[in-house]
């Protein structure tokens, strides 16, 4: 399978190629995309709209009209990007690469047989054999590969979903229920509750219309739309519906303006589908190693052709000789030992609730240098909870913690009991029935997030709040709305013998507080003064500036005598006081940090990676998250707070100390490319507030222009291009949309931003261990390949069989290659820096020094001493066997002599010579034992890292046991050419691969002791 | 690749960069340091490879390769030995078989009996003629029983120069691969040769005997010396450094009236009960085919 990441590179030189072409249009269509919305009809009168579309804002278009539009502009839909056939995807993973160059073995192999069928009497099958057995390794790595990248890459499809099917649509004055895709430009459309909005519609009328932007901006809560221009951004004014959108409650008619790929909805597919992205850091690095790889394979391969040629071997020699190399030379099972190690990592990921779905983003995290991470719901727990109090002059903290282990205040003071039951009382959420058993911040609740969050805290305190509205029973109530700015209502007391009402009220402070006359202070109602109101002023700042939502609440006894019991309160006619209130205090919301989010950030900072916070939200608001959760640290400044501390105005500060910033959606939409690269450079702490999905992906590209490899969270619509854009895209389990999570390469199964931190330990170490696994199966290679070597120039018999090369790289290495994938860091990989994708390469020249001319020539004498044993214990000494090889191949030579005069027929020899290859072949295992056991560290001794690897030590039982299989299963001389080795003789290679572990325990000996050495600069991979 | 784009100056500043004085990414110091490093391991390598053979070459012992398993049947080869073994000549054509001639006349030289009276003594026939080491106390050089070219009679080549090419009854000698230690027999016997017609593939791998009509083709043999022996006092061998004159013994078989201008094929094998039979693999343990068509048309 190991051709995924090959595939993943020709397809990737492919789409570069093709975009090439047609690169000046595509680029600006796409620069064209990322800018904000171009919508301009909000601003205009209907009757300018009417006249821009030729419609008519009662009747709708004409007939003929909309078809004549529907004929220019084309369907209403979107239009799916240009995708690759199947059979064509599948045809890149079986050619390129490794496996081009397996192919081309694989050919000559069957070249070669045919030459033999024609030319000898009764040809050896070996030739067809290694030629079948290579092509089935190209064939079947090919189809897993193609198997693994089919499951991507479904955005279009998830786009498709949210399109509706009909429209309801007003022509020549009459609604006819017409198909989606027939809606034009000008067409006048009716949408009611329930309704998918089918195109981008100025509204007309509205009657009490919402719709649910919730996945195209993320914002949660359903919005009113009405015929009036509120804001001069598209996406933020009342008077546009959106394409795809949900109309959640009332009816509204309005005028198309934009459709399909035109909509808001339509750019931001298209954009998402049309994005590049680069290749992933590990694909680049395996790219890189497939290069080298190939490019030795090629270079020994031809010249040894050409130097079998000048010694007069005849053509079919030279062939066989070149499929020996190029088999010795690719490391056929290396690229499935990567997958596989990357698997293992994906499932472990999953287990802490990253799930991937692209196998090469489990690396990508661990090269991840800047996280972009949005607040809502990734660093916040998503609810809002009553995080202060303000009453009796002093603010009180409330616990915010998930699981409510926090400290608790003082509830005692009268004051408090008014407070808790103005917040119960002047409050329309509930809880859901049937959730007694479970704890209070686990109830649902219907209702809006404040007063949820009001409930929730008032329950959790105080006890039922159902109880004790049943006592207090509602009388009149007088909603939220914006222009009042507060909710009120009347209630009977609990006490059945007190005749009075109850008038509770909660909305701005200050509004409420205008309202007040007293306060309540220790459960006295006293005046108010100058000095409370300068007390609540103090208190409501303070609490702003921690970016929570304030709301005020305030109450009244009404007497007696003049609302006596049954007193007909009338919440349209007012007639009750609604000043001269008595103020009992604030309480403030927040969405509050997920209790792992700091720790996670810390950890984050100390693994050098820096974490950026995008969010629509305030940036007051943004900032005291981030400082909550460490985003911006406690010693940190930003301009703003340096100008405030020094009293000098912002442009004097010295820009070498603010080392945080807070940009807001405004300020980036001004700022050029190169002051958002100034900003991204000079900027360790980073808050982006108030930003917009277009922004987000600017941002993101800013962080790719420093050479960051950047990590993306997200969860709307809109976040999708820059998910897709990013390194690796994060999508929400529980809150993300499903095209969001299309255009994501990891899902964070608990939306939680500490499990983005985990996955970023698993991905810096499984590419430590990659480094491993690659040095072990490169190290290989050499005893792989110095027998062709030495069988050309030296015209030995030969040492070393291709069958046998395949046992090693498709059987033995296997299984200890992968055991690598479960060894233990190290050290602490949070404390380093993220990997420079520069300079740190996966296979690096002092990987393939060490693994090619160092371990890799002793495990090659290794495999020549068991050769020479072989050969001299059964008569061939040393010194008799260069040169032999001509009469050793004849067949016609059946009295060969060996050192000690006895004569040998052909397939005695043969059987000799096999036995050799398998001498060698066990050889090769002995060693890799030792290679297995030096690999498990770069820097530390084995003795520090012990053997706790379960896996690894199988590794080296398995393949162990399957090479004695090889050799002594009865059979094994027909099937594969493999003999049974006398017992003397699997300890030929023991003082090698003793060798190879001394020799590497001085070497790392010698990198501890003298860190930056030169042992550590020629030899440290 | 973003490598590509860090080496900046490309190819030409990666084999030489003037401003730091790298050749190949290296300075000259540093290029020395990881050359003398590399001689040093790798004379270390060579040196520690030296001592391993050595220390294996020192377990092996002079007269007698450590393992023999591999021979237990020895091979059967014959002279002359074309490329293919097929012997395919025109007894009107002199030019077609004189250089089987000539090689069985360059074979025999060494068995010519002046050579073997001067290089082997006499021994006594029909045993084994062993001389065994006493104790520590090698008996080396071991002496080598005769075999004189006369014992093959009309094959000897020596009443009649062309070994019967010439007039149809050719001569083949076969020999017998020489194992040290070998000691062929039959239940005490002298092992002997037997050829005979090479039934086809098929029939082979049903064990069936030969068609008669193949042995018909076959015609009359004779072998020399008589029955085909090779007489028990060639054996054992001693190796080429113990027994430096040692002549292998040959048997020659003489076609008498083979069925000419058609193609023959011919197995001979070697009948010994202490010489197990050879692998189906292996076409000459034990065994040996070869193809004879003898034209006799004259054009």
């Amino acid at each position: 399978m190991g051709d995924s990441y090959r595939v993943t590179i020709s397809e990737e030189a492919n789409a570069d190629r093709s975009i090439t072409k047609k690169r000046k249009g595509v680029k600006k269509d796409m620069d064209e995309l990322k800018k904000e919305v171009p919508i301009t009809e909000h601003k205009m009168s209907v009757e300018e709209v009417c006249g821009r579309f030729e419609t008519d804002a009662a009747r709708g278009l004409t007939v003929a009209k909309a078809a004549e539009f529907l004929a220019r502009d084309g369907p209403n839909a979107l239009t799916p990007p240009p995708t690759t056939p199947e059979w064509l995807k599948f045809c890149r993973q079986l050619f390129g690469g490794f496996a081009l160059l397996l192919w081309t073995g694989a050919a000559l192999c069957f070249a070669a047989y045919t030459v033999q069928v024609f030319s000898e009497d009764e040809p050896a099958p070996d030739n067809l054999y290694l030629g079948v057995v290579l092509s089935a390794v190209v064939f079947i790595t090919g189809c897993f590969s193609y198997f693994q990248e089919a499951k991507s890459s479904k955005i279009m499809e998830s786009f498709r979903n949210m399109v509706p099917q009909q429209a309801l649509v007003i022509r020549d004055g009459e609604k006819v229920q017409i198909n989606a895709e027939q809606v034009v430009l000008g067409d006048l459309i009716e949408v009611k509750g329930g309704d998918r909005i089918p195109a981008d519609i100025r509204v007309v009328s509205a009657h009490g219309c919402k719709v649910d932007n919730s996945s195209l901006t993320g914002e949660s809560e359903p919005q009113g739309r009405s015929p009036d221009c509120t804001h001069d951004n598209p996406l933020e004014t009342r008077n546009v519906a959106f394409f795809s959108t949900n109309c959640v409650e009332g009816s509204a008619r309005g005028l198309v303006v934009a459709t399909g790929d035109r909509t808001v909805m339509g750019r931001i597919a298209t954009l998402t589908s049309g994005l590049e992205t680069g290749q992933t850091p590990i694909a680049r690095e395996i790219a890189h190693f497939i290069h080298i790889i190939t490019a030795v394979a090629v270079f020994l391969g031809v010249t040894f052709f050409a130097v079998a040629k000048a010694l007069g071997y005849t053509w079919l020699e030279a062939v066989i000789f070149l499929i020996g190399i190029i088999v010795a030379n690719v490391p056929e099972g290396l690229l499935a030992t990567v997958t596989v190690c990357l698997t293992l990592t994906a499932k472990r990921m999953a287990k802490k609730n990253c799930l991937v779905k692209n196998l090469e983003a489990v690396e990508t995290l661990g090269s991840t240098s800047t996280i972009c991470s949005d607040k809502t719901g990734t660093l916040t727990q998503n609810k809002m909870t009553v995080a202060h109090m303000w009453f009796d002059g002093r603010i009180h903290d409330a616990d915010t913690t998930e699981d409510q282990s926090g400290a608790a205040f003082d509830k005692s003071s009268p004051t408090w009991l008014s407070l808790a039951r103005v917040a119960a009382l002047c409050n329309r959420a509930e809880f859901k029935a049937g959730q007694d058993a479970l704890p209070v911040q686990k109830r649902d609740v219907a209702g809006d997030a404040s007063e949820t969050a009001l409930l929730k805290c008032v329950e959790g305190l105080c006890g039922s709040v159902r109880a004790m509205r049943e006592s207090n029973a509602l009388l009149a109530e007088i909603p939220f709305n914006s222009t009042n700015k507060y909710q009120l209502s009347v209630h009977e007391t609990e006490d059945p013998a007190d005749g009075r009402h109850l008038l509770v009220m909660k909305g701005a402070p200050e509004r409420i507080l205008e309202r007040c006359s007293t306060v309540l202070l220790q459960g006295k109602e006293q005046p108010m003064d100058g000095a409370t109101k300068e007390a609540f002023q103090r208190a409501y700042l303070e609490l702003g500036g921690l970016g929570e939502r304030v709301l005020g609440f305030c109450h009244l006894l009404l007497p007696e005598d003049r609302y006596p019991h049954g007193f007909p309160f009338d919440a349209d006619d007012v007639n009750f006081p609604t000043e001269d209130l008595c103020f009992v205090g604030l309480v403030s919301m927040i969405d509050p940090p997920r209790a792992a989010v700091p720790d996670a950030v810390a950890k984050c900072r100390s693994a050098g990676i820096k974490v950026i916070m995008v969010t629509g939200d305030h940036p007051i608001t943004a900032k005291a998250i981030a400082r909550g959760v460490g985003i911006i640290s406690q010693k940190s400044e930003t301009v703003e707070d340096i100008a405030a501390r020094l009293g000098v105005p912002v442009d004097q500060v010295d820009p070498t100390l603010v080392v945080a910033c807070v940009v807001t959606g405004a300020e980036l939409k001004d700022m050029s490319a190169e002051r958002l690269d100034w900003v991204l450079r000079e900027h360790k702490e980073i808050v982006f507030a108030r930003t917009s999905p277009q922004q987000k992906l600017l941002i993101v590209e800013g962080c790719q222009r420093q050479g960051a490899i950047v990590a993306v969270t997200g969860d709307g619509v809109n976040d999708a291009p820059a998910l897709k854009r990013a390194d690796i895209g994060v999508a929400m389990g529980i809150s993300g949309s499903d095209v969001s999570k299309q255009a994501a390469d990891m899902i964070l199964l608990d939306d939680n931003f500490a499990s983005i931190v985990t996955g970023v330990e698993e991905g810096r170490l499984i590419f430590d261990n990659l480094k491993k696994s690659i040095a072990y199966t490169l190290t290989s290679n050499i005893p792989e390949i110095t027998p062709f070597l030495l069988f050309i120039l030296l015209s030995v018999p030969l040492p070393l069989g291709t069958i046998t090369i395949l046992c090693i790289d498709l059987g033995t290495d296997m299984v200890p290659a992968i055991s690598l994938a479960y060894e233990q860091a190290e050290s602490d990989i949070m404390k380093q820096p993220p990997r420079n994708p520069k300079n740190d390469k996966l296979v690096n020249e002092r990987l393939i020094s060490m693994a090619y001319g160092q371990i890799g020539m002793i495990q090659a004498l290794a495999g020549f001493f068991s050769y020479c044993v072989i050969h001299a214990e059964n008569g061939f000494l040393p010194a008799l066997l260069p040169g032999l090889r001509v009469l050793w191949d004849d067949r016609g030579v059946n009295d060969l002599q060996d050192s000690y005069g006895q004569q040998w027929t052909y397939e005695q020899r043969k059987i000799l010579e096999f036995t050799t290859h398998t001498a060698f072949f066990v050889s090769i295992v002995v060693v890799q034992w030792a290679d297995l056991i030096i690999c498990k560290t770069r820097r530390n001794s084995v003795f520090q890292q012990g053997m706790r690897n379960r896996v690894l030590l199988f590794g080296l039982f398995f393949e162990t046991a399957l090479a004695a299989f090889l050799s002594y299963t009865p059979g094994m001389g027909v099937a594969l050419r493999m003999y049974p080795l006398k017992y003397t003789w699997w300890f030929c290679a023991l003082p090698y691969s003793l060798l190879i572990f001394a020799y590497d325990e001085l070497r790392k000996l010698l990198i501890r002791r003298n860190p930056g050495g030169w042992v550590e600069k020629e030899t440290y991979y | 690749m973003a490598k590509d784009g860090e080496k900046g100056g490309g190819w030409g500043e990666f084999i030489w960069n003037p401003r730091t004085r790298e050749f190949m990414g290296r300075t000259a110091t540093s290029w020395g340091l990881i050359l003398l490093f590399y001689l040093v391991f790798y004379i270390f390598l060579a040196g520690m490879f030296a001592l391993t053979m050595y220390v294996m070459l020192q377990t092996l012992d002079d007269h007698k390769p450590t393992w023999q398993d591999r021979l237990s049947t020895p091979g059967l080869m014959i002279r002359p030995k074309p490329e293919t073994l097929e012997i395919i000549y025109n007894i009107h054509r002199t030019e077609s078989w004189d250089m089987h001639t000539t090689a069985l006349d360059r074979f025999l030289a060494d068995y010519n009996n002046s050579v073997q009276m001067e290089k082997s003594d006499e021994c006594v026939p029909d045993q084994y003629f062993k001389q065994d080491d006493s104790g520590d106390v090698k008996n080396n050089p071991k002496r080598s029983c005769q075999f004189n070219r006369t014992i093959l009679e009309s094959c000897s080549g020596l009443e009649d120069r062309y070994y019967g090419f010439q007039d149809g009854k050719p001569c083949i000698i076969i020999k017998l691969n020489r194992v040290i230690g070998m000691l062929p027999g039959r239940d005490g016997q002298a092992p002997f040769i037997t050829c005979g017609a090479k039934p086809p593939l098929a029939d082979r791998q049903l064990r069936l005997p030969p068609k008669k009509e193949d042995t018909e083709k076959v015609g009359e043999m004779v072998y020399f010396p008589p029955n085909g022996t090779f007489n028990l006092m060639y054996y054992p061998y001693y190796g080429k450094k113990a027994q430096v004159n040692y002549s292998q013994p040959l048997v020659a078989v003489k076609f008498l009236n083979i069925t000419t201008n058609e193609d023959i094929n011919i197995e001979c094998k070697i009948n010994a009960n202490n010489i197990p039979p050879g692998s189906e693999r292996d076409k000459f343990a034990g065994r040996v085919s070869f193809k004879l068509r003898i034209n006799t048309h004259t054009d």
